[in-house]
This record gives structure tokens, C-alpha cells and sequence, in this order.
């Protein structure tokens, strides 16, 4: 099976040229046309930007407990509806089918309006919202340059990360570099403990009342590099805290470089390092983990990139004398390689191998994504 | 320790905020931000000494491929007008935008300028549109400021923008303008000169960056290396690409600086046809500093590299 499937992925790969075979050239295209009317883009129309995103995900795994192994499944379909709703305000709607093991559930994945001139400096975002943390933790999957989600991310928030639904609010100092606050509280659900369903034995994450901040910043090193820097908090109670009756902090540090060496190459070092502090009654769990990502794009088509993954998971766990014990974690490690083809901004192929060093040991993964864009698609300066 | 710091951090900042206020710009000075180096230059034209301008791309990058960076959002803060192509080539100017908080230059207000208003647009797609056509812009090829002639809307525009913005130096704006199209007419003039004998030469580009200039010139662009906009080209496509120029015989493959050279390389070697690589925007090439330089260094090239 797992042969099969990397034959079918590279024969998908090396055929993606010929789908765009054309014996032909553009016809179909009026050669003049008058400008419309001024300042005016397009034609008239108060329909708002449709779009639809999808994610295809296949893997292949030599972990026969996997129960994802060796299926070729859909990760999640992404309807988008965005537009403006008032001046300086503007709606986004983004509703998703998601795969939850075997079922499709239908979610509504960020709902928020966002109000992008409060007064002097200040923006706020109302709704449902991935929270601004971190540096990955607010791009949706399908945009992210891997197919997994970082460890540590999974780990400390869980499988979707950090989402919830409430306000933040955005100050950007008026400074000569890029430099924002933003500050959000939130309502989390927490896991239901009854549900059979109920992942909340082996998943962690912020729930209840949620509070985050990010002060992030950026400062262009030269005409072709850019750094940004970001230091992120957030406090709530744990996911399963009816149950455990916890309360948790997670604070994190991100930095990320890129350079543009050319028109179309780029090479992109990202690191995340998170820090989870974790009170349940028994006393105080301390975790920590990071992911650190290097990628190249050669042109503007393919791109590769390699990730380290090294994060503690956010659970006690029994000692040698057999007592569970808050020091003791479950640390996984992690190295993944990633190729890309770029067909277009929203659609690619990508093909991901993973190796775990440590929990579970010795296991490869091998992942096949699809993602495909279908109309104007559009995220704010993340 | 760690709330300290944070709190140390936030403090450091504001701190710095109050210091360090962007004063780059005098009280006076109309600080214009542009998408590209190109209306960088022709707005500089307009606004004389009394704009500060500042351009978001180079000119040797892939105008459709600029990635936004948070160092934009600062200079587009600070804007009290934005310059863009329009037509879609510039889109990711759009999340900056945003993202900068600037009332003035949000798409209608006073500060906002599209250049493209009153152009005389190409390969404006009709009918149906989506993703089998390439990365098509469905307001049409948005590729106009290299017809020279068309620097006249695209500096009409920017007078509209300079002049609401600071109505009592009109006049100022308009004398410059006039001044600047003085100096075009007359490049325009030895440009056509240049390139009158090469009227209804049959030439292939790479990528349809070169349809307004193969208009003026009265070029005949009878095929693109790339299959469909944006589409890399397949050997499929390669193969009667060079069965049509081996019949055709077009003269030259223009081909954009910013794109890679190999196929175009292997197509020109294969149909024995002269490739010129040219920039698209000033600043694309050292030599290239102005609107008027890009013109004078693309048909320098042209007439020197293409050959009869």
C-alpha cells in the first residue's frame, strides 16, 4: 500500500505539467476594451468574495495502530465568504467540513468581523478567531508550508489549536519598524467528559476563559530580509478542567527570517519555543517544546523545506516506582522533509516524509496533500 | 520573572513610541506610497519637491509575486497617498492596507489612486473565467505602463490624487506633469523613430507582460513561451511552440528579466531566433533609474540584440 501510494503521488507529480498541456493558445479574450468607470474595479456587483478551499490528505504510516494509515481521506473543505459590511469594517466567514476520524463534521472554523480603524491606531476583530499566537498557530492549515500540524502547537492546544470565540484588540505603535499589540479574551469550550467521543483523555488545550496577548515585531535587515520577532501569552483553564480541575499559562517566543534572494526564490527560517505551565491539583505540570523550519522555494513553483519537531506533551505520566508524577512527560522528536509544487497561490501538491526519533520511536510517516482554490480567497497580514 | 519582562517589553516600546515618532517627512512633503518603482518615478514627475515617495516593490522582482512584509504596513501608515497598478496585479497591496489602519488611502477615499482609470485595456477576458485559463486577471492584462503613451492616464490619475490632496499647489502638479509629457512626446517621438523598421515584426514572449508595448510599436506577438498566463510551459506546449516559430519565423523571444531563462534559452537555440532579456520596471536593471531610462534601455536592446 505504501508503495503504491508513493508511486502514485510521484506519477502525480511528474504528470502535473501535462494537466496543463494546451495545444492552443489563450483564445476566448476580447483584444480592447474601454476602463470602466473611475476608481471603479470591475463590474458592478455587491456579492461578496466566494471562495472554496479544499484539502485532500493521504498517509502512509508503518505504525499499525495509526488509524489514519494508508487512507487517502478529506481533511476539510473551507467555504469562504468575505467582504465589506461598512466602511473600515469588513465580515469573513469561513465554514468548514472537517474530518474527525471517520465522520465529516460541519464547523463553523473563523466567523469574525473585523474593525479595521477603531480610532488612532487601533483595530479589534469580533467572532470566532484562530487567536493570534505565535506565528503558525493563526494560518489555516492549507496554508501552512507543511502538511502536519507543528507538535508543540497539537500538544499545548490541541488539534485544531488555539481557537475561540470572543474579541482582541490591535494597537500598532507608531513606530519607524512594524510593531503591534494585540490582546484578546476568550470563550473556550472545554471537552465534554461524558461525550464517547471525548478526545479529552489524550488531548490538551485552553478552554474556559481565555486571555492571549502577542507583541510582534518586524525589522527589514536589508532590501532583500526581513526579521520578525514575537513574544505571545495566553491563561486559561485547561480543556478537560470540569474533570482535572486545571489551570494552565502558555507563554511563547517566535522568530522568523526571510530573505528573498531573487525575484522569485525565497528561503524562510521559523522557530517557535512554547512554554506551558500547568496547575492541577496534585501540583504543577511544566512543559515545554518548539519547531524550528527551514524552507527554500527555488522558483515559483517548487518549494522544499525541513522541520524539527521537540515537545513534551502536556500530561503526568507514572515515574519508576509506578506513581504518576507531574515531572515526568512524554517528549516527541520529529524530522520532517517537505516538497511543494505550487500550481497556483491556493492550489498545490505536497508530499511530506516524517521520521519520529523519540514517542513513538522509529516510526516513519509519509503524507500526500491536495489543496485546491476556487475563487477569491483573501487572509489579513499574518 | 517572565511578566517582568513582558512588562518591561511593553513598556520599552511605548517608551519608544513617544521618542521616536516617524518624522521622516517634513510638514509640507505629501508622502506618496507606491506599488511599484515605476509610478514611483512618474509620480516623483508630478509632485516635484513637494512629494516624498516611496516604493513597495523593486523593480527586478515579479510584480504579481510580491510577498507583503510587515515593514510595508509602517510605510503605508504613515502614506497620505497610495499609487497602485490596479487590475488585480497588485492585490497583495490589499491585506497592507488593512492592516496599516490608514483612512486615507482605503479604496475610494481621497489618498487611494488607481492608475489604471482611463486606460485603454487589453485582453480583457469575456465570457466564463476561472483557473483552466491560467492566472488570467480578469480585468485584462494589466501590463499598460509599458505603452509609454499611457504614462499620460497614468499621470493624470496621480495629479487627480496629488490635487485633492493638496489643492493649493494644482497648479504646481499641473505645470510639472505638462513639463514631464513634454519630455515623453519628445522620447516617444525617437523611440517610434528607433523602432520603425521593426512595424509588423512577428515576435514571441515569454510571458504577456509585453502586449501594450507590442501595441505601440506595432509588434506582432504571435505566440507566449508560457502556454496560458502564468502556466509554466509543458514539452507538449514547447514542441509546437517551436513547430509555429519554425514556421512564422519571428524575429526575437522577449523575455522578462525576472522569469527564468532556461526554456527560453533552449526555444531561441532550437528556432534560431535572437532572446532579448529585458527588465519590465525601472529598477529592474542598474542601468534603468527612470520611466523614461526603461523605454531607452528596452529599445536599445531590442534594436541592438534583435537583429532586422
Amino acid at each position: 500500500m505504501l508503495k503504491h501510494l508513493i508511486i502514485f503521488s510521484s506519477v502525480l507529480f511528474i504528470f502535473t505539467n501535462s494537466l496543463f498541456t494546451e495545444e492552443k493558445f489563450l483564445e476566448g479574450v476580447a483584444m480592447t476594451s474601454p476602463a470602466g468607470l473611475p476608481g471603479m474595479r470591475g463590474i458592478p456587483s455587491d456579492i461578496p468574495d466566494i471562495s472554496v478551499v479544499g484539502d485532500f490528505y493521504g498517509k502512509v504510516s508503518n505504525d499499525e495502530t495509526d488509524i489514519e494509515r494508508n487512507k487517502l481521506t478529506i481533511r476539510e473543505i473551507e467555504l469562504a465568504l468575505q467582504g465589506y459590511i461598512y466602511p473600515e469594517m469588513r465580515a469573513d466567514v469561513f465554514l468548514a467540513m472537517h474530518k474527525h476520524e471517520d465522520h465529516i463534521e460541519p464547523e463553523i472554523c473563523e466567523a469574525k468581523v473585523s474593525f479595521l480603524k477603531l480610532f488612532d491606531n487601533f483595530s479589534a476583530e469580533v467572532g470566532k478567531i484562530h487567536i493570534n499566537f505565535g506565528k503558525i498557530n493563526k494560518v489555516h492549515q492549507h496554508h501552512r508550508p507543511y502538511v502536519d500540524q507543528p507538535q508543540v502547537i497539537t500538544n499545548f492546544f490541541g488539534d485544531h489549536g488555539l481557537v475561540g470565540e470572543g474579541a482582541v484588540l490591535s494597537y500598532l505603535f507608531p513606530l519607524p519598524f512594524f510593531a503591534q499589540i494585540d490582546i484578546g479574551a476568550w470563550r473556550i469550550p472545554a471537552h465534554s467528559h461524558e461525550s464517547e467521543e471525548s478526545n479529552c483523555e489524550n488531548e490538551f488545550g485552553l478552554a474556559d476563559e481565555v486571555y492571549s496577548c502577542k507583541l510582534w515585531s518586524s525589522f527589514p535587515t536589508s532590501e532583500k530580509s526581513e526579521l520578525e520577532l514575537g513574544l505571545s501569552g495566553a491563561t486559561g483553564k485547561g480543556s478537560g478542567y470540569t474533570h482535572h480541575k486545571d489551570e494552565a499559562k502558555v507563554t511563547g517566543l517566535d522568530l522568523t527570517y526571510k530573505l528573498w534572494p531573487s525575484a522569485h526564490t525565497r528561503l524562510i527560517f521559523q522557530n517557535e519555543i512554547l512554554y506551558l505551565v500547568r496547575n492541577i491539583p496534585t501540583g504543577e505540570i511544566k512543559r515545554s517544546g518548539f519547531y524550528s523550519y527551514l524552507g527554500y522555494r527555488f522558483n515559483k513553483y517548487w518549494s522544499s523545506g525541513l522541520r524539527y519537531d521537540d515537545a513534551e506533551d502536556a500530561f503526568p505520566h507514572a515515574d519508576d516506582s509506578g506513581n504518576l508524577s507531574v515531572n515526568v512527560s512524554e517528549r516527541t522528536k520529529s524530522a520532517s522533509a517537505i516538497v511543494t509544487r505550487d500550481l497556483t497561490e491556493t492550489t498545490q501538491l505536497r508530499l511530506q516524509y516524517k521520521y519520529y526519533f523519540e514517542g513513538p520511536k522509529d516510526v516513519s510517516e509519509g503524507y500526500l496533500q491536495i489543496t485546491f482554490g476556487i475563487g477569491p480567497h483573501s487572509h489579513l497580514l499574518e | 520573572m517572565k511578566k517582568i519582562f513582558i512588562f518591561a517589553q511593553i513598556i520599552g516600546l511605548m517608551s519608544l513610541c513617544w521618542i521616536s515618532q516617524p518624522a521622516a517627512v517634513s510638514a509640507k512633503e505629501i508622502f506618496v506610497v507606491t506599488t511599484t518603482e515605476d509610478l514611483a518615478d512618474l509620480t516623483k514627475a508630478v509632485g516635484g519637491d513637494k512629494v516624498k515617495v516611496a516604493s513597495l516593490s523593486y523593480g527586478y522582482q515579479d510584480p504579481h509575486l510580491v510577498e507583503p512584509r510587515p515593514s510595508m504596513v509602517v510605510q503605508l501608515k504613515k502614506a497620505d497617498m497610495l499609487v497602485k497598478i490596479g487590475m488585480d496585479l497588485d492585490i497583495w497591496v490589499d491585506s497592507l492596507i488593512q492592516a496599516s489602519r490608514n483612512s486615507n488611502i482605503v479604496y475610494g477615499a481621497k489618498g487611494y489612486v488607481d492608475a489604471s482609470v482611463g486606460i485603454l485595456r487589453l485582453e480583457v477576458p469575456e465570457g466564463k473565467i476561472d483557473a483552466s485559463m491560467g492566472d488570467i486577471h480578469i480585468y485584462g492584462n494589466p501590463h499598460y505602463w509599458l505603452d509609454p503613451e499611457n504614462a499620460k492616464p497614468i499621470t493624470k490619475n496621480i495629479l487627480d490624487g496629488l490635487a485633492k490632496i493638496s489643492p493649493e499647489n494644482t497648479e504646481y502638479f499641473k505645470n510639472n506633469r505638462d513639463k514631464y509629457l513634454e519630455k515623453l512626446d519628445r522620447a516617444i517621438e525617437r523611440w517610434n523613430e528607433k523602432m520603425k523598421s521593426y512595424k509588423g515584426t512577428k515576435i514571441v514572449t515569454y510571458h504577456k507582460s509585453w502586449s501594450y508595448f507590442a501595441r505601440h510599436f506595432d509588434l506582432e506577438v504571435i505566440a507566449t513561451v508560457e502556454p496560458k498566463p502564468g502556466i509554466p510551459p509543458s514539452p507538449a506546449h514547447l514542441n509546437s511552440l517551436i513547430n509555429l516559430m519554425k514556421k512564422e519565423k519571428p524575429v526575437m523571444i522577449l523575455h522578462e528579466i525576472f522569469y527564468p531563462e532556461k526554456t527560453s534559452e533552449m526555444v531561441a537555440k532550437q528556432t534560431q531566433t535572437k532572446l532579448v532579456i529585458l527588465p519590465t520596471s525601472v529598477g529592474g536593471v542598474k542601468e534603468v533609474k527612470d520611466y523614461l531610462s526603461l523605454f531607452d534601455y528596452i529599445i536599445d536592446r531590442i534594436t541592438s540584440q534583435g537583429g532586422e
